[in-house]
C-alpha cells in the first residue's frame, strides 16, 4: 500500500529525455510549465497537451504509471471545474434553473482548467520520472550556484536535499517491515475508531524515528570518516554536459513558445 | 500430524506494474507438529516472502496455506487467527521495539489477543525466562541494552503469545558466537519444552546442521529440495551450484571421503567429527597393522 505512490518516483530508462542534461531539463520543463500558463485559448493549450503526451511516449513510461499519478488530485481538478461552470457567467447562457445558471463561457473555462492541470501535472512529474534525484539535485544545485556569490551555502543545501530524497525509498521499506512486524505480533492498523488507529501507530513511528535517528548518526560518522566537509571546492564523479539532444530541447520548447503566440493572437482569447 | 501446509502457492510483487517480480512458485510441502525445519536459499530467493505467507501477512496470488487443514485467507477472523497461532519473528527484529519498558514490550503481543492482566503477566514473566532476561530487567528501558538484550527482547515478544508455530528469520544474524550460542539453544529449549513447530530461515550451514530436522532449499522462488538434513547435504555440488554450502566439516569429511579414507562424509559438527575420527583410526589402524 505504501509503495503505491508513484509521485516523485524514479524510472530509469534509456530514452532522449533520460538523457537529456538534468540542468536542461530543470530549465525546459520550467519553460514548458510557463507555457502553460501563456495559453490563452483551445489552440495553444492543444498545442501544449499534445507536447506533454509526445513527451510521454519519448520517455516511453507507460501511460498506466503516469494517469496513477493523477489518482490523487482527481479531487482538486473535478472541484475547480465545477466551480468554474457554476461561478462564470461569461457567454452564452445554456442552462438556468431557480438561482444556478451555467454559461458557454463557464463550460469552456472548466474544461480548459482541468486540462491545464493535467498538462501540468504530466510535464512536472515527467521530470522526476526520468531524472534520477542525484541528476536532479546535482543540476539544482549546478543552476544554483551563481547565488554562492551572495553567500547562500548552495552545495550544502544540494547535500541535504540529496539526502532527504536519497532516505525516501528507505524510509518507506522501514515503515514496511515495522508494518508487518507490529501486525506479526497482532497490532490491528485497519479497524477502530480514529482514535484507537491514531494510537495503533505509536508502535510504527517510534522504532521508525529511533531508527532514523540512528541512521543519521551513522551516515554523519560515515561522511567524516571521510572528511566531508560542506566545502564548495567539491568535485563530481560525473561531470555534466550539454549534449545535442539539449539543444534540440531547448529549440523545441523555443519554437513552442513562439507558436503559443501566434496561436493566442490570431484565435483570441478564451480565458 | 500436520500443522502447516502450502498448496501450490505462488506470489507475485507488485502485478500490474513495471516491478512486477514472481517470488514463488508453485511451492508445496507440510510441516509436522514439533518439527524443526529449516529454510536455506541465497539471498532474494524467497525465504522471506515464503515464511510471510504463514500468518496471512502475505495472501498467496494463487495457491493456499492450510494451518491444520484450515485455509488460513478464508476469512478476516480465520487470518488472525493465524497471526496468532503463527509466531513470526522478523530479521533484526530489535528495531522494532518501542515501549518504554521491556515488560510493556513484551506484553504488546499477548495485550492484542485480548487476554487477562494474569495470563499476560505469566507469559511475560515465562517469555522472558526462556530468553534469559531477568527480573530487574524488565523494568528498564529496550533502548538502553545491549544489542544481543535487545534481541531477545523482541524474540521474547513473540514467545510471549506462545505460538503453536515460531517462525524465526536469521534469528542469529549479526551477534557474536556466544550470542548465537544463546539464542539456538533457546529457541531449542523453547521447542522442547512447549512441544511447538520451529521454522528457522538462516545463512549458516552449521547451525541448519545441528539444529534442523529437515531442510527446505529454495532456489529462485521453488523448491529445490527438500528433505533430512543428511540428504540435503549429501548434494554438495548441487548446493554450491545455488550459491550456497554445506558446513565446513562436512566439507572436510567429504573430501576425505573421496581421498580413500573411510569415514562418513555427512559429519556436522565437531563432536561428531571426534567420534568419527576415533573410530576410524580404530578401525584403520587395526587393518593398516
Amino acid at each position: 500500500m505504501v509503495k503505491d505512490i508513484t509521485i516523485g518516483q524514479y524510472f530509469p530508462g534509456n530514452s532522449f529525455i533520460h538523457k537529456l542534461d538534468a540542468r536542461a531539463k530543470l530549465i525546459v520543463t520550467f519553460i514548458a510549465l510557463i507555457e502553460i500558463f501563456v495559453c490563452k485559448n483551445f489552440f495553444s493549450l492543444a498545442l501544449i497537451f499534445i507536447f506533454s503526451i509526445v513527451s510521454i511516449l519519448i520517455s516511453k513510461i507507460s501511460f498506466k504509471v503516469v494517469l496513477k499519478g493523477l489518482k490523487m488530485i482527481y479531487l482538486l481538478i473535478a472541484l475547480t471545474s465545477i466551480l468554474q461552470i457554476f461561478y462564470n457567467e461569461k457567454g452564452k447562457v445554456l442552462l438556468e434553473w431557480w438561482k444556478i445558471k451555467i454559461t458557454s463561457g463557464g463550460v469552456n473555462t472548466a474544461i480548459f482548467m482541468a486540462v491545464r492541470i493535467i498538462t501540468l501535472i504530466f510535464i512536472s512529474s515527467l521530470l522526476t520520472y526520468t531524472t534520477s534525484p542525484t541528476a536532479l539535485t546535482d543540476g539544482i544545485d549546478r543552476l544554483l550556484s551563481p547565488l554562492k556569490k551572495l553567500k547562500v551555502p548552495v552545495d550544502t543545501l544540494a547535500m541535504m536535499m540529496t539526502i532527504a530524497l536519497r532516505f525516501i525509498p528507505t524510509l518507506i521499506e522501514e515503515i514496511d517491515k515495522i508494518m508487518n512486524a507490529q501486525k506479526a505480533r497482532g497490532a490491528d492498523l485497519e479497524t477502530g475508531s480514529l482514535l484507537k488507529r491514531a494510537k495503533a501507530l505509536i508502535p510504527i513511528f517510534i522504532p521508525l524515528f529511533v531508527n532514523s535517528f540512528r541512521r543519521a548518526y551513522e551516515l554523519a560518522f560515515a561522511m567524516e570518516c571521510r572528511c566531508y566537509n560542506g566545502s564548495n571546492h567539491r568535485t563530481r564523479m560525473k561531470t555534466m554536459k550539454f549534449s545535442w539532444r539539449d539543444f534540440v530541447a531547448f529549440l523545441w520548447v523555443a519554437v513552442m513558445l513562439a507558436a503559443i503566440i501566434l496561436l493566442n493572437h490570431f484565435f483570441g482569447a478564451v480565458i | 500430524m500436520t500443522v502447516l501446509e502450502a498448496r501450490d502457492v505462488s506470489y507475485q510483487y507488485s502485478v500490474g506494474t513495471p516491478f512486477q517480480i514472481t517470488a514463488l512458485e508453485h511451492i508445496s510441502f507440510s510441516v509436522e507438529k514439533g518439527e524443526l525445519l529449516a529454510i536455506i536459499g541465497h539471498t532474494g530467493s524467497g525465504k522471506s516472502t515464503l515464511i510471510q505467507h504463514f500468518n496471512a501477512l502475505l495472501k498467496p496470488t494463487s495457491g493456499q496455506i492450510l494451518l491444520y487443514g484450515k485455509d488460513i485467507n478464508e476469512t478476516k477472523e480465520t487470518a488472525r487467527d493465524a497471526r496468532f497461532k503463527v509466531g513470526l519473528c522478523f530479521q533484526y527484529p530489535e528495531y522494532q521495539l518501542f515501549e518504554s519498558t521491556v515488560y510493556k514490550d513484551i506484553a504488546f503481543g499477548p495485550g492484542n489477543m485480548g487476554l487477562s492482566k494474569e495470563e499476560i503477566d505469566a507469559r511475560v514473566r515465562r517469555a522472558a525466562a526462556f530468553v534469559g532476561l531477568t527480573e530487574p530487567m524488565l523494568e528498564k528501558s529496550p533502548f538502553d541494552l545491549s544489542g544481543g538484550e535487545k534481541r531477545r527482547v523482541a524474540i521474547a515478544g513473540v514467545m510471549a503469545m506462545e505460538p503453536e508455530v515460531l517462525i524465526m528469520d536469521e534469528p542469529a544474524a549479526g551477534l557474536d558466537p556466544r550470542g548465537r550460542r544463546k539464542i539456538l539453544e533457546m529457541i531449542e529449549n523453547y521447542r522442547r519444552q512447549t512441544g511447538s513447530t520451529v521454522i528457522i530461515v538462516s545463512h549458516s550451514m552449521e547451525d541448519v546442521a545441528s539444529l534442523a530436522e529437515r531442510i527446505l532449499v529454495l532456489n529462485h522462488g521453488k523448491i529445490a529440495r527438500m528433505g533430512t538434513v543428511d540428504e540435503v547435504f549429501s548434494h554438495a555440488e548441487e548446493l554450491q551450484n545455488m550459491g550456497l554450502n554445506i558446513p565446513q566439516l562436512t566439507g572436510i569429511f567429504t573430501r576425505l571421503n573421496q581421498l580413500g579414507y573411510g569415514v562418513n562424509p555427512l559429519t556436522y559438527t565437531v563432536e561428531q567429527a571426534k567420534t568419527e575420527i576415533l573410530r576410524y583410526l580404530h578401525k584403520g589402524g587395526a587393518a593398516d597393522g
